[in-house]
């Protein structure tokens, strides 16, 4: 089977499961909505009641009253989409999602009420955050692993053991409220808020920017570089330990060249896959860890999002993190297929 | 398997583990923890969770101060909580109308701060002629021979409170006082200003140096402790002794601390040792149900998806897809959020619900390979059905992987309920760690510097997490020796 047809079948099913996704992730917030616009609903119409209802049964009696409240109750029905079927409004916010039509929120956020354009100043902010930090994170820990997997069972690659452990169990959203306790409170080297100063341009607006970056970074680092050190270590020293190794060293190649040169293309793999993930993943932000830090970006603004009730943003920042996924899965395959010819046979051989 | 052979390959699996120093460790730490947990209703208050939103039931505690062993570590040092019931209180009838009780409290050298206040509580009350309420008139007896009016002949009631530091009248009586010392003339209560009273501390002024000639707000802002022998004096006037009854039996005059405990207290006074403790059990609990409940269902997914095969073993894996691509931490959020009430039981579901995709996945490419061995198909050809294979041929192969993932995967489960309860989704009727940690972020403790309140249930967390680590590296290590590194 060919590598084109191996991928087509990747992203068809990528493609099939988004569709379901999406299905499922309207069904849950129309659901939520209904019942929020239920209650708006019946507070409008209970509004209606008191002043222009009152009206009408003092001047036109009750019988009349009773036939105004009935209309005023359709036209509310029909502004809140109650009078709609359940599944065809689910069909609806599905297929208009599907459409990257994700309509306005009811508040401004960011200065503005289309999601699209909501999540567009969000998505850098997110980038700049968690992308830097994990690109940090990616060479810090190839290179710490690498550097463990050599001197297997030293002091270094014990400690960056025990490192890798320690921080594996550590939510990164309370190591950023330690960091902000020591570095911003106690030394005061830093902001305790990471919200941009929106009166700042040009220069003074970049320094203010890296100034607020510095600690999320260091802690989304921190937390997690331990963690890929210690795979790549784990995968290094399967290669290390395997024939071709053996063989080059017979041959007097250089040991960093058997290193970088054999032995890292051949844990290249999983090592890719993880890259790609950690990457893809970066862009969607962390909820808890922005929250923490006040940080503008897609994680803080699903939080604002959730308080605020605003579905259809909800509904757009879900099926942006969805498509992410899945992207990433298929990504992650088709690079994994190209560097490792043995996993598309093994893949789609019973297709 | 004979039973002979399970108790041989146990005692071979425990003789390595013994060699495992990490695993010990982690073994040791999970002792601990589990013997924490336990004797937590004994060792701290017991039935804490009811009592732990009931801000009433923390009255008698100082709010957001740092434990008592901070102590050693400053060089101001802070007073501890000091407690006075009947038995140390010098109670003297000084005629048939007046009784009067006295407190003595002693400031000591080199203490920073006086108390944080003073509470004085629990008169019991019976009043059978309402026109002649005994009163009640409270003053503080300082080493310097002054004495602070505190509250004047006060209607007295079983219910009522003297809260020295947080009564703003007392407070403004403080501020009344202190200007009659220091400039000498009387002011009214509608001259002192509110904002001072209201948000600084009243009470360090009534144990700082007040001399004639200071001004007031520098002994406000920056009192100077004064050492010595302090005299709380309750004066109680009782016009009609024989039809209303004072009784001071359960009497209490606490000398709030600035410290307190061994961890300090929160923004309404709770001993966050005592959460800390309980917090432990909600730890443990889900992590190991969630980490127990995901990986057996993941295991027998995965197992089935890949005995089945063809298009029911593709069927199974696209609903693994979906669940996978699902954010879980929003739609928990999300679903949290609009269920109402939430228990225990029903994060674990929902954490469950969420964590056994990864596992099916593994589980389902391990099985994969055992289905090709010779036996299944012997088994098949004997006529043995898919449960019986699955369950008892393919399944148990698996068993020392499911082992080390049941202890890898506690940690996430820890941290993902400690993320739901931080963000405020909860069990309302549980004392946990993520909880404690919510309202420290929402009183903005960090940014206060209260760090007894944030740094203990995270090391709580990690502790929790690194135990499980640990035994999980450790099993994995010995259980699956094909993984074997060094």
């Amino acid at each position: 089977m060919g590598y084109l047809k191996y991928l087509a079948f990747r992203i068809v099913n990528a493609i099939i499961v988004l569709l379901i996704v999406t299905f499922i992730i309207s069904a849950l917030f129309v659901k939520v909505a209904e019942e929020s616009n239920k209650s708006k609903m019946y507070e409008e119409l209970m509004l209606w009641e008191r002043s222009e209802g009152a009206k009408i049964k003092q001047s036109q009696g009750l019988e009349a009253f009773e036939q105004a409240k009935a209309a005023k109750q359709a036209s509310l029905e029909e502004k809140y989409e109650l009078n709609v079927p359940y599944w065809q409004k689910v069909y609806n916010k599905a297929v208009r999602t599907l459409k990257l039509d994700f309509g306005t929120t009811s508040m401004p956020i960011f200065g503005t009420n289309n999601v699209s354009d909501i999540i567009k100043v969000a998505v850098p902010r997110s980038i700049l955050l968690f992308t830097t930090a994990t690109i940090i994170v990616i060479i810090l820990g190839i290179f710490l692993g690498v550097r463990a997997a050599r001197h297997a069972g030293s002091v270094f690659d014990r400690a960056l053991s025990i490192f890798a452990l320690v921080t594996y169990s550590l939510p990164m959203w309370w190591t950023g409220m330690m960091f902000l306790l020591i570095f911003a409170y106690k030394l005061g080297w830093f902001p305790l808020s990471s919200m941009f100063d929106p009166q700042l341009t040009g220069w003074a607006h970049i320094k203010d920017v890296i100034w607020r970056l510095v600690l999320p970074v260091f802690t989304y680092v921190f937390v997690v570089f331990g963690g890929w050190a210690w795979t790549t270590r784990n995968i290094m020293i399967g290669t290390l330990q395997e024939d071709f190794i053996m063989a080059a060293r017979a041959k007097g190649i250089p040991e960093h060249k058997i290193i970088y040169g054999h032995a890292l293309r051949a844990a290249a793999p999983p090592i890719v896959t993880m890259i790609i993930f950690a990457l893809l993943g970066s862009l969607g932000g962390a909820i808890i860890s922005e929250l923490v830090f006040n940080y503008p970006g897609m994680g803080r603004l699903y939080w604002v999002a959730l308080q605020q009730n605003e579905t259809n943003l909800l509904i757009g920042l879900t099926y942006f993190f969805t498509v992410l996924y899945l992207a990433s899965v298929v990504l992650a395959d088709m690079i994994y297929g190209f560097l490792d010819p043995r996993v598309k046979v093994g893949a789609s051989a019973r297709m | 398997m004979r039973w002979v052979d399970i108790k041989e390959g146990f005692k071979e699996f425990l003789d390595e583990f013994k060699k495992e120093k990490t695993g010990i460790a982690g073994v040791i730490l999970l002792i601990i923890l589990v013997l924490v947990a336990l004797t937590a209703p004994y060792t701290t208050i017991p039935n804490l969770p009811e009592k732990w939103r009931n801000s009433q039931y923390w009255e008698d505690n100082p709010k957001n101060v740092p434990p008592t062993w901070y102590n050693m570590f400053t060089s101001k040092k802070l007073v501890p909580q000091e407690i006075y019931y009947k038995d140390e209180l010098k109670i003297t009838q000084l005629n048939k109308n007046t009784t009067i009780i006295e407190v003595d409290y002693v400031l000591p050298e080199n203490y920073y701060f006086g108390p944080q206040g003073i509470i004085v509580k629990n008169i019991n009350v019976t009043l059978n002629s309402p026109y002649e309420v005994p009163t009640i008139s409270v003053y503080l007896e300082r080493p310097d021979g002054k004495t602070v009016p505190l509250l004047i002949n006060k209607q007295l009631s079983s219910s009522l409170t003297v809260a020295v530091g947080r009564d703003s009248t007392i407070s403004s009586n403080i501020y009344i006082w202190l200007v009659n010392v220091t400039e000498g003339r009387e002011i009214t209560m509608f001259e002192v200003p509110l904002e001072t009273i209201l948000i600084s501390d009243m009470v360090a002024p009534l144990f700082a140096k007040v001399e004639p000639g200071m001004n007031v707000d520098d002994i406000i802002e920056n009192p100077q402790p004064l050492p010595g022998t302090y005299k709380l004096i309750l004066k109680i006037d009782n016009p009609a002794p024989d039809e209303n009854k004072v009784i001071y039996d359960d009497i209490k005059v606490t000398f709030l601390g600035r410290t307190y405990g061994t961890m300090g207290t929160d923004y309404l006074g709770r001993d966050i040792w005592a959460g800390l403790i309980w917090g432990s059990r909600v730890s443990l609990t889900i992590g190991i149900l969630v980490a127990v409940l995901s990986t057996i269902i993941g295991l027998i997914y995965g197992v089935t998806s890949a005995y089945l095969g063809g298009n029911a073993d593709e069927f199974m894996m696209r609903i693994n897809e979906i669940f996978a691509s699902i954010p879980s931490l929003p739609i928990l959020i999300l679903i949290g959020a609009t269920a109402g009430h939430i228990t225990l039981w029903f994060i674990v579901v929902l954490l469950v619900i969420f964590g056994w995709m990864g596992i099916a996945r593994i589980a389902r490419s391990m099985a994969l390979q055992i289905k090709e061995q010779t036996y299944i198909e012997a088994a098949k050809a004997l006529g043995a059905g898919n449960g019986r294979i699955i369950f008892k041929h393919i399944l148990p192969q698996l068993l020392p992987y499911a082992f080390s993932v049941i202890a890898l995967s506690v940690p996430g489960a820890v941290i993902a309920e400690a993320s739901l309860s931080f963000l405020g989704i909860g069990d309302p009727t549980a004392v946990t760690w993520g909880q404690i940690l919510n309202a420290a972020q929402a009183q903005a403790a960090t940014t206060k510097g209260y760090w007894w309140w944030v740094i203990p249930p995270g090391l709580g967390i990690a502790v929790v997490g690194l135990t499980f680590v640990l035994i999980g590296t450790a099993l994995d290590k010995i259980l699956n020796p094909r993984l074997r590194r060094l």
